[in-house]
């Protein structure tokens, strides 16, 4: 089975845990009025079923995943995640400097000058526009 | 016609020192953020937009006009001078930008690139200026039947034409609108979907989600594949012989009809939703070649190339937003980051806007006239300032940009909560993109999906609940059947 014929399999799946489970869980029934809270939920939940299952049936387009993009965009993404989960520590003065020295270093840039640019100028540069100029709280 | 008072007032604030301002500078952004490759205009409003909740409603929106339009120019420049299109709908330019600039002519080749796409925005936003308004007064006369019907038939009109399959664009129209159900419900006004989180009665963020699946998705495929894709050379401009680097007259006077085929293929395209700005690119470019006495030059350095694709694809900004001020639909992502803008300020997109904000509107217009006349400027001057930006590294550029998103969505969300959002929507956007489902529906579908369910509710209440009472509206039955046409014309024959 093809990813591309699997991605329809996941979407009418998710569907159906919508449909069954997620929805009537976390929408509250009125017995009331023409449309209900979880009309258009459902409704498009069926239709996620229903299309999901036609995709899974007639595939259509390409799909190539280049899996080492994907684990890479994996690790960046929980760089980012737990970036954030310290910003809201130890604050954005302390926390960008290092995500963005982290993320520099891990895209292979070595250049002492591009990495002060990147991990000490630009964080103080946003720092400097939100907290100065614009007079807004930084995490 | 419109009130001279409301339209004469609109003018002076868009030729405000301030406005001024701020349109040269989204320009210089526009115009900085197109010639990076990667970046381009659409991400750059993304992140922009938090940052504009703090201007003036004009200034803010004018801002990002000019951020649009310059990133229509800026994209050009890495396609002429490195082969690689800053924005998708460069890739036509680069096919004469880049073997002219091989020629010992980039100069010559980005000013036509300029010149081009300056005279496509302005014919494009002239018909917008025009015919806008005589729109909304005939939208003025269509009610919730008709509006709910013109939805159906836009979602398929955009989810047949983006992407490579009706289905995938259906698929993500309808997460699309899934997501927008987050939140209080508008009619019995009780919490669904909101999973214990509090912050979700009010919806899922539209800067969180909008900047999420735009920018911070793309930057991390980008951070993800960077060293994977050398960099091509970049043509130096200082290679370029002063005698031939300047278009003269006659040579821009040569690409008339060019020019103006472009532009008509721009706007007629750009007025559709959905179809965007590199489909009016391409079709433009082989119209000109298809109609050029000399049509085996294309390809090899032809001005006239450069002057059908820029001319095209910038004529579509202007008429992106037809759909949005006549019906409030967005034509494509930059106009629907457009509705974003509107709303934070307060504003709604849609017929009533003539009426209600008439002075903003006119502001709008004088604001994009204004914004085109900057492009020119800037662009004749920065030229070789955009070629140094297009040398700095990846590294900085995407790490700078992450940290642009996170610091503008806290502000926009006011709290950490926001980001995250942000995040989780960057890995559905990624996954999106990898399996072909079209962000651009999505977001879309998520932008409409507060007026497509309270259009649904008032036509239930007006069909009784009964749908078969729809044959009382032809207006609505005819686009409701436009609606399945479309669906068997552009999904199941044209992609089988």
């Amino acid at each position: 089975m093809t990813a591309n014929r699997l991605s329809g399999v996941f979407v009418a799946c998710a569907g159906l845990l919508l449909l069954f489970l997620i929805i009537p869980a976390n929408t509250e029934t009125v017995e009331y009025g023409r449309m209900r809270p979880q009309t258009i939920p459902d409704l498009c939940a069926i239709l996620l079923v229903a299309f999901g299952a036609l995709h899974a049936i007639r595939p259509r387009g390409e799909v190539t995943i280049e899996w080492r993009e994907v684990l890479r965009f994996g690790l960046f993404a929980v760089i980012a995640a737990v970036s954030l989960v310290l910003m809201g520590r130890l604050g954005f003065s302390v926390i960008a400097p290092v995500t963005a020295l982290v993320v520099m270093l891990l895209i292979g840039e070595r250049r002492w000058i591009w990495l002060a640019t990147g991990a000490l100028i630009i964080p103080a540069v946003v720092w400097l526009l939100v907290v100065q100029l614009l007079e807004r709280t930084l995490p | 016609m419109p009130d001279m008072d409301v339209l004469l007032a609109g003018l002076s604030d868009a030729f405000s020192l301030v406005n001024l301002l701020f349109v040269i500078a989204g320009v210089m952004v526009g115009q900085f953020v197109g010639a990076v490759p990667g970046i381009g205009p659409v991400m750059a409003m993304a992140i922009a937009i938090p940052f504009t909740f703090f201007m003036p409603t004009l200034p803010a929106i004018a801002f990002l006009v000019g951020v649009n339009k310059g990133g229509l120019f800026g994209g050009a420049i890495p396609a002429i001078l490195m082969n690689t299109p800053g924005t998708p709908d460069a890739a036509a330019t680069a096919l004469d930008g880049h073997p002219l600039a091989k020629q010992g002519k980039p100069v010559k080749a980005t000013k036509m690139a300029l010149y081009s796409s300056v005279t496509g925005d302005t014919f494009s936003d002239i018909v917008l200026i025009t015919i806008s308004a005589p729109l909304a007064v005939l939208a003025l006369k269509m009610g919730p039947v008709e509006i709910f019907a013109l939805m159906i038939f836009a979602f398929s009109v955009i989810a047949g034409l983006v992407g490579d399959s009706m289905i995938k664009g259906v698929i993500a129209a309808v997460f699309g609108l899934l997501c927008a159900t987050v939140g209080i419900d508008p009619e019995h006004g009780t919490p669904r979907l909101y999973f214990g989180f509090f912050e979700l009665f009010d919806g899922l963020p539209l800067a969180a989600v909008a900047i999420g699946m735009l920018a911070v998705s793309e930057i991390l495929r980008r951070l993800a594949s960077a060293g994977s894709t050398p960099r091509s050379a970049i043509t130096s401009l200082d290679g370029d012989d002063p005698t031939v680097s300047r278009v003269s007259w006659a040579e821009y006077w040569s690409c008339r009809y060019v020019m103006a085929r472009g532009a008509v293929i721009g706007t007629v395209l750009g007025a559709i939703p959905g179809i965007g700005s590199t489909a009016a690119a391409f079709m433009s470019y082989a119209s000109a070649k298809q109609a050029s006495d000399e049509p085996d030059s294309f390809g090899k350095g032809n001005i006239k190339g450069i002057a059908a694709a820029e001319s095209a694809n910038s004529a579509v900004m202007g008429a992106n937003l037809i759909p949005l001020l006549v019906i409030g639909i967005p034509g494509s992502i930059a106009a629907a980051l457009l509705i974003s803008a509107f709303k934070i300020h307060g504003i709604q997109p849609g017929p009533l806007l003539f009426e209600q904000q008439g002075r903003l509107i006119y502001g709008l217009f004088g604001a994009m006239i204004l914004a085109n006349a900057t492009n020119l400027i800037v662009g004749q001057f920065s030229l070789r300032l955009w070629t140094r930006v297009i040398s700095a590294p990846e590294s900085v550029i995407f790490s700078s940009a992450l940290l642009l998103c996170i610091v503008g969505v806290y502000m926009s969300t006011g709290g950490l909560f926001g980001v995250a959002v942000m995040l989780v929507f960057a890995v559905v956007g990624y996954v999106m993109n990898v399996f072909g489902f079209p962000v651009v529906v999505f977001i879309i579908a998520f932008f409409l999906g507060g007026s497509f369910e309270t259009y649904l509710t008032q036509t239930m209440v007006i069909l009784d609940g009964d749908l078969t009472r729809m044959i009382n509206y032809p207006i609505a039955v005819a686009l409701v059947v436009l609606a399945a046409v479309s669906v068997w014309w552009l999904g199941f024959r044209n992609k089988t």
